[in-house]
């Protein structure tokens, strides 16, 4: 266990399987918007939404998704950290205000942008530690 | 986002949690195959096949669809935006797990880039 350090192979993986990730949520978010304005207050209004959203196109195209990241990520996973995959995979929320943008017309404020740089900081911190890591391994 | 943010915040948590030990048991069982990495999708079919008999993985999968049941309920009741931003309490928990379960070397780069990530999250879900 000594090339740990995210090469651009798992970064690029790590990339693809963001994007479907993303993909993922906007799909349940849809499948949940078929449910209308229902407002889930107990275990029977529970019951109903999810019958309503059990039979939503968008559920099932998410949950095939599902399937693809799950091998994507149990790849990505063979060759990293957890705690240096997960960090980098939150590049997910630059792509979520996008397509909360283009696809749900969701607002996005400026203030909100500015978290979407502290957070690709972040990223790029957590994928330094790991070659920081295997350099101080040799 | 009209009513019930505590109940929200709370169901978040919840399903952050789960996911976070749906992660601990997927990687342990990874961990304990020694994949090495290849691009053979032989090889590739017979690691997912290999993973998928671990029965860590299934109990793994059991928190996994506890915590999409819970998230989406809170995806009928809050904005995508706001759901997500909450959902950076899931970057500390899987530090910690991280470091105290599966025993991670986290350097300060790493701690510090996990801080920033859920800063800038908990910034994105406050304007």
């Amino acid at each position: 266990m000594n090339k740990k350090n995210v090469t651009l192979k798992v970064l690029l993986l790590l990339i693809v399987s963001d994007i479907l990730e993303t993909t993922v949520h906007f799909l349940f978010k849809k499948s949940t918007l078929s449910a209308g304005p229902m407002q889930v207050t107990d275990l029977a209004s529970a019951l109903a939404f999810f019958k309503v959203v059990i039979l939503s196109p968008f559920l099932w195209f998410g949950l095939f998704t599902v399937v693809t990241v799950f091998i994507l990520w149990s790849l990505i996973l063979s060759k990293i950290d957890l705690s240096v995959a997960v960090p980098i995979a939150s590049f997910s929320y630059i792509l979520v205000p996008l397509i909360s943008i283009m696809g749900l017309h969701e607002k996005i404020s400026a203030a909100r942008w500015m978290g979407v740089f502290l957070i690709l900081a972040g990223v790029i911190l957590v994928s330094l530690s790991s070659k920081e890591k295997s350099g101080l391994a040799k | 986002m009209r009513e019930g943010v505590p109940v929200i915040l709370l169901l978040i948590a919840l399903t952050s949690l789960c996911d976070t030990i749906n992660q601990l048991f997927l990687k342990s069982a990874i961990d304990s195959l020694q994949f090495s990495a290849t691009l053979n999708p032989i090889k590739i079919i017979k690691f997912i096949f290999q993973l998928i008999i671990r029965p860590r993985l299934w109990l793994g999968f059991v928190f996994s669809l506890i915590s999409l049941g819970i998230w989406l309920v809170v995806l009928s009741k809050a904005d995508l935006n706001f759901a997500f931003s909450a959902d950076s309490m899931h970057y500390i928990f899987i530090a910690l797990a991280c470091r105290f379960v599966l025993k991670e070397k986290m350097g300060p780069r790493r701690w510090a880039g996990t801080g920033l990530i859920v800063i800038g999250i908990v910034l994105v879900s406050l304007s």
